[in-house]
């Protein structure tokens, strides 16, 4: 070693920046994932929503025809 | 609570026997990842937890796999749809395969300002829950395991608020209590009611409140009317036939009301929600008797003005003495667990009369 060298820069790992950008891109790609799956549950909830007040409409409309 | 109309899932608690996933048509949105999550029972006695498993004759889902969630419990949504819907086939479809998706807002969670009264304050967690909407898809997005301590199923509290999607009346509670956390003047404590209509046993609970000498409630349903009630019921009573009287008008018959102890504040207290500490038959009690109980459990709740304290009992052994009981009786606890800590060890026990776990570093017991 070259005594009038300075210290030894610790060299990075070529591999490193590799994982990293491959990380991040599963993170972005699992909040894709997220807000996609977010979407068709409200726009399902929805649907299902107006189905259940309509089997309730229909539910009172029979008991008041009962009633009568 | 499931509508009266006719089937449909509805309820709390979380699921073991998982319906199975219809093998279809693939959304843009289930993409396969390792399922996660873990498993868990709802607590309870057994024959409850079975007949939980099937709210009014239907199968519970829950989604035990976080988020987002996994393609097996994605695809078993979307074949429940499929099986409940007249049209599920179409619905399905149409929704899954749509290349643009209105984004849903999401509600910003409510921050607690000092110039806001309690009741405004109950007011804008209501707002909130409402806007994260009732969850009518029939797989419940969060798993709720009710022996769970309380700090994790503040965590889960945690990530609804992250999350934001549709929630049921168990998920609602836990939320509800995460809220009111950090305000002392608001005690919270669960009120379940088990009801029948239609050959068919439900489910539902709602997070009932006391401050400054009302009670009122918290949580979401499927009927408006069972669910959130203004701080205005002067007595625990009124509460409760207040609930009896808006299932009636679905005809829904009311069996069983339990009422819970008050919840803790400390958001990391490891102590469970005690979920039913008074049981109410109230199908086979006369209104009279069910308010002489009911204030007189409110009676005792209201009583509970301090935590309980660490005596030294006879032959030097420790023991737990609850404020609420007059003299200094001392209730013997069980030692139900130990803990090793920096500098000595801790015992954990719960309180025969208010069931709070309590810690304590015992002069005599430790070796």
């Amino acid at each position: 070693m070259d005594p009038g060298a300075g210290p030894r820069k610790e060299r990075p790992k070529p591999r490193e920046p590799a994982a990293r950008l491959e990380k991040a891109k599963q993170r972005s790609a699992q909040q894709e994932l997220k807000q996609r799956q977010r979407a068709e549950i409200y726009a399902l909830n929805r649907v299902m929503t107006e189905l259940e007040q309509q089997q309730f409409d229909s539910f009172c409309k029979q008991m008041q025809g009962s009633g009568e | 609570m499931t509508g009266a109309a006719g089937g449909g899932g509805g309820g709390r608690g979380s699921s073991r026997r998982a319906a199975g996933g219809k093998e279809g048509g693939r959304s843009r949105s289930a993409q396969p990842r390792a399922a996660g999550g873990g498993g868990g029972s709802g607590g309870g006695s057994e024959e409850e937890e079975q007949e939980q498993q099937r709210d009014g004759g239907s199968p519970f889902l829950v989604n035990k796999s976080g988020f987002p969630m996994d393609g097996q419990t994605w695809e078993r949504m979307w074949g429940h749809v499929e099986r409940v819907h007249p049209d599920g086939g179409a619905v399905a479809a149409a929704i899954r395969s749509a290349a643009r998706l209105a984004r849903p807002s999401v509600p910003p969670v409510p921050n607690y300002k000092l110039s806001m009264s309690i009741p405004d304050w109950l007011q804008a967690i209501q707002t909130y829950m409402k806007m994260l909407q009732y969850n009518h898809t029939g797989t419940q997005f969060f798993e709720i395991r009710k022996t769970r301590p309380l700090s994790g199923l503040m965590e889960t509290a945690k990530e609804m608020t992250r999350e934001s999607l549709p929630i049921k009346c168990l998920e609602a509670v836990i939320l509800g209590i995460y809220l009111t956390n950090g305000q002392p003047s608001v005690e919270r404590f669960p009120i379940s009611f088990k009801t029948h209509f239609s050959g068919n046993y439900f489910h539902h609970v709602v997070l009932g409140i006391y401050c400054n000498g009302r009670y009122g409630s918290l949580g979401m349903s499927r009927r408006s009317d069972l669910m959130d009630k203004p701080l205005t019921y002067r007595t625990l009573s009124d509460l409760i036939f207040e609930f009896e009287d808006s299932y009636k008008k679905y005809l829904h018959s009311v069996k069983k009301v339990k009422i819970g102890l008050y919840v803790p504040h400390e958001p990391h207290s490891f102590q469970p929600i005690e979920w039913k500490q008074l049981v109410l038959n109230v199908s086979k009690m006369m209104r009279t008797e069910v308010r002489k109980e009911l204030e007189k459990f409110a009676r005792d709740m209201r009583m509970k003005v301090g935590p309980c304290t660490w005596v030294l009992g006879s032959g030097g052994s420790c023991a737990l003495s609850h404020p609420a009981e007059t003299g200094l009786a001392v209730c013997q606890p069980e030692i139900l667990q130990v803990s090793g800590v920096l500098g000595g060890c801790l015992h954990f026990s719960q309180c025969c009369f208010c069931r709070v776990w309590c810690a304590f570093k015992p002069l005599q017991l430790c070796s």
